[in-house]
């Protein structure tokens, strides 16, 4: 009330457009005057409509050319319109925490901030947490959920590979035999099935729940019984480890997290593609080292040589080329290769098949027979 | 009221006040400003390894509707990242465990039968739909003019399970059925939306809009075949869409026509097309002289170098891959930012005249803010628009 004197000489600019107000209870546009008092006072024709304290003003977005401010203790959607360029300057200058509420520099620091430290914490807990997890976890997995889990994955790599099981009498008794020999020497019980499945790719796996197959390619590109039984104890020793649970749960959750980062939690789109390639495969290329040793070591205890197996690899793959492989799932077949041979031991114990047999099982899946 | 839906439109009929010239929308906003936004914004997604999009969004949001001035009125966003972040941690709270029983119930239906669990997207669509209404709801509700929200009611459920149904009609008619799905479900939308106290409905007709688009329902077969026409009639579905929608709402008396030319979204998709060659180019000669560069490092020559399957395993090479990979998509972010975002609203936004615009001078405010969990759904799902 002291600074009256001061109310006509600032509103001398045009009076009619000096500001526009909106009282946020209606949306009435009203022409306004402002008189600075101890407050800011906002006067439409005959009344005062409202009173701001400086310290409550804040800014508004606006656009260019304008100035906007909100007083949200008074109303949370009354609004003052300036456009006068020297009226804005005299707000501006007296609301002394008018950008209080806008994010500055400092806003987007904290982001920043927060935002690496989640991404840290994420990435510490793929590469450190999860494995850890899926170690102690895949354990506790009980044998009959882990079975079902199986058997869904065998009937879409059956309509994926679009595979059919082979087994003419002979070449299935072979068959039979060999992964007993090699069952039993690896201490698992019946639960585990294995067969051959009709595809051209010259592959091996394993699913959980026990399950192991052999494609026909691999078959053909064997030379003897010895080089297909270290692929089987190898399979086995997937199963024996229980990767293929360890690897669901890890990769799982691998990719749902990464995907947390990138905003995409079904995880589709490329980085998340490429980051959990990177992370999933050094894991797989660890499992596979303890397969291929748990290989050698069942064909030490069949007095059988490992290093057939690892040649076969080689012939399948080819010379995969020196240096770090670190997107590849597994190990590069020439120092899988060497570790078989550098460990292998000469054979001491009977072949595991018969050549009869071994011819039979070569021709499991011709059915003319 | 819906019944009544064909007033003649250009003879402004008898009422006693003379025709009001209609009212154009404009838009202040400067495009270098725009720029400046995303391009702070795209380089701020990278260091933050993408958690900043909810600030950049509605960062982008604010510029837009505070540079849109209604009747010489700006309109003003007021809502802020945090929400939408907070909004994304209550979806993500609620959607792990589906996805989890997701998991566990496609297994149960593997059992039986190879990709038995595919119906289960169903599930997801409707979850989908779902977070599309409450993600409107939300930016609707943070949507102010002249003092006043907008505001929102209905049930997302509702209009998921509406939504649901006629996209099954969708598939079941090949698509044909589109425009009396876009109009059923805009009637919903618009129905339970308002301005304070002015009720919103939609007046579009499914008919009018197959009218004008039927033939690009008869060129989406050959545009699939012949690609370089599809950006054609994906511009021209575009632009009627838009203008069908626009000419369509209703907030009480307050009308809105566009007048948006079939043509007029064809240049924008172009030069979007033009922007993604180049920088396709540009990344393809950087990955080529990436490669020159590692194979020359690497002390074999280069010729050798890219005969052997080790120019796929060199790391260094892997991360100058990454990185550019990285760059270019960000770039491609601010390019369709521009043009599909910012452009395309004010090329949107020219196309629109509201008539009857007085009979919103005097509105009494009403409605609440609602939750950006919606929002949240539709990040997580990757669904939603603006």
């Amino acid at each position: 009330m002291t600074m009256e004197a001061d109310a006509p000489e600032i509103s001398t600019t045009p009076p009619a457009n000096a500001a526009v107000y909106f009282d946020g209870v209606s949306s009435r546009r009203r022409a306004v005057m402002l008189r600075f008092t101890d407050q800011l006072e906002i006067a439409g024709h005959e009344q005062t409509l409202a009173a701001w304290d400086y310290a409550d003003i804040r800014r508004a977005d606006s656009p260019s050319g304008m100035l906007r401010l909100a007083c949200p203790t008074a109303s949370a959607l009354a609004r003052l319109e300036v456009r006068d360029s020297t009226l804005a300057t005299e707000l501006v200058s007296r609301c002394a925490r008018l950008d209080e509420n806008t994010p500055g520099r400092r806003g987007v620091a904290v982001i920043v901030g927060w935002s690496i430290a989640a991404a840290v914490s994420i990435v510490c807990v793929v590469l450190f947490g999860l494995p850890l997890i899926a170690d102690r976890l895949a354990p506790l997995v009980p044998d009959a959920f882990e079975r079902r889990l199986g058997e869904v994955a065998d009937s879409q790599i059956r309509k994926i590979f679009d595979a059919k099981a082979c087994d003419n009498p002979a070449g299935q008794k072979a068959f039979v035999k060999l992964v007993t020999a090699i069952r039993e020497s690896a201490g698992l019980d019946t639960s585990v099935q294995s067969g051959v499945l009709s595809s051209p790719i010259p592959n091996a796996f394993a699913l959980p729940g026990g399950r192991t197959y052999l494609f026909n390619g691999l078959l053909a590109k064997a030379d003897n019984a010895d080089e297909i039984a270290g692929v089987l104890a190898h399979e086995l020793g997937h199963l024996r480890h229980r990767d293929s649970m360890r690897g669901l749960i890890r990769d799982g959750s691998t990719s749902f997290l990464i995907g947390l980062l990138f905003g995409d939690i079904t995880g589709s789109s490329a980085p998340i593609f490429g980051s959990r390639t990177l992370v999933t495969s050094s894991h797989s290329r660890e499992a596979e080292t303890n397969a291929d040793g748990f290989a050698i070591e069942i064909m030490h205890r069949l007095g059988r040589p490992a290093k057939p197996t690892g040649e076969l690899l080689l012939r399948v793959t080819g010379k995969e080329g020196k240096g770090l492989s670190i997107i590849s799932s597994h190990p590069l077949s020439e120092d899988r290769l060497a570790r078989m041979s550098r460990e292998d031991r000469p054979a001491s114990g009977p072949p595991l098949l018969t050549p009869e047999e071994w011819r039979a099982l070569k021709s499991i899946c011709d059915t003319k027979i | 009221m819906n019944q009544m839906s064909w007033p003649p439109r250009v003879p402004p009929g008898p009422p006693p006040v003379p025709v009001p010239p209609p009212m154009p929308v404009a838009f202040s906003g400067s495009r270098g400003e725009f720029f400046d936004l995303a391009k702070r914004g795209a380089a701020l997604e990278l260091v933050t390894l993408g958690f900043y999009r909810f600030w950049l969004l509605t960062d982008i949001r604010r510029h837009l509707w505070s540079n849109t001035l209604v009747d010489g009125d700006a309109a003003e966003y007021t809502g802020r990242g945090k929400e939408l972040l907070i909004g994304f941690l209550v979806a993500l709270a609620i959607l792990v465990p589906i996805y989890l029983g997701y998991f566990l119930i496609g297994l149960e239906a593997e059992r039986y039968q190879a990709f038995a669990s595919i119906p289960l997207v169903v599930f997801f669509y409707l979850f989908g739909q779902f977070a599309i209404y409450r993600a409107r709801r939300y930016r609707l509700s943070r949507t102010v003019w002249r003092g006043v929200r907008f505001w929102m009611s209905g049930s997302g459920w509702k209009y998921a399970l509406q939504a649901s149904l006629w996209g099954l009609l969708m598939i079941l008619t090949l698509g044909l059925i589109l425009p009396w799905r876009a109009a059923a479900l805009e009637r919903y939308k618009m129905r339970h939306s308002h301005f304070g106290d002015l009720q919103g409905r939609f007046e579009g007709r499914g008919w009018e809009f197959f009218k004008r688009g039927w033939w690009l329902w008869l060129l989406t077969p050959i545009a699939i075949y012949i690609i370089p026409i599809s950006p054609f009639v994906y511009a021209g579905y575009k632009a009627i869409e838009w203008r069908w929608w626009l000419s369509g709402i209703r907030f009480g008396d307050v009308r809105l026509e566009s007048s948006l030319p079939k043509s007029a979204l064809i240049g924008l998709y172009w030069k979007v097309i033009g922007w993604m060659a180049l920088l396709g180019l540009v990344f393809g000669i950087y990955l080529a002289l990436c490669a020159v560069l590692v194979g020359s490092m690497s002390g074999e020559g280069v010729t050798e170098f890219f005969k052997t399957p080790e120019l796929m395993r060199s790391i260094p090479l892997l991360v100058l891959l990454g990185l550019g990979y990285l760059v270019m998509a960000l770039a491609m972010n601010v390019v369709m930012r521009i043009y599909l975002t910012r452009d395309l609203w004010v090329i949107v936004l020219g196309s629109v005249n509201i008539i009857g615009i007085e009979a919103a001078a005097n509105v009494a405010a009403r409605g609440d803010l609602a939750n950006a969990l919606g929002e949240g759904f539709a990040d997580g799902l990757d669904v939603g628009g603006f």
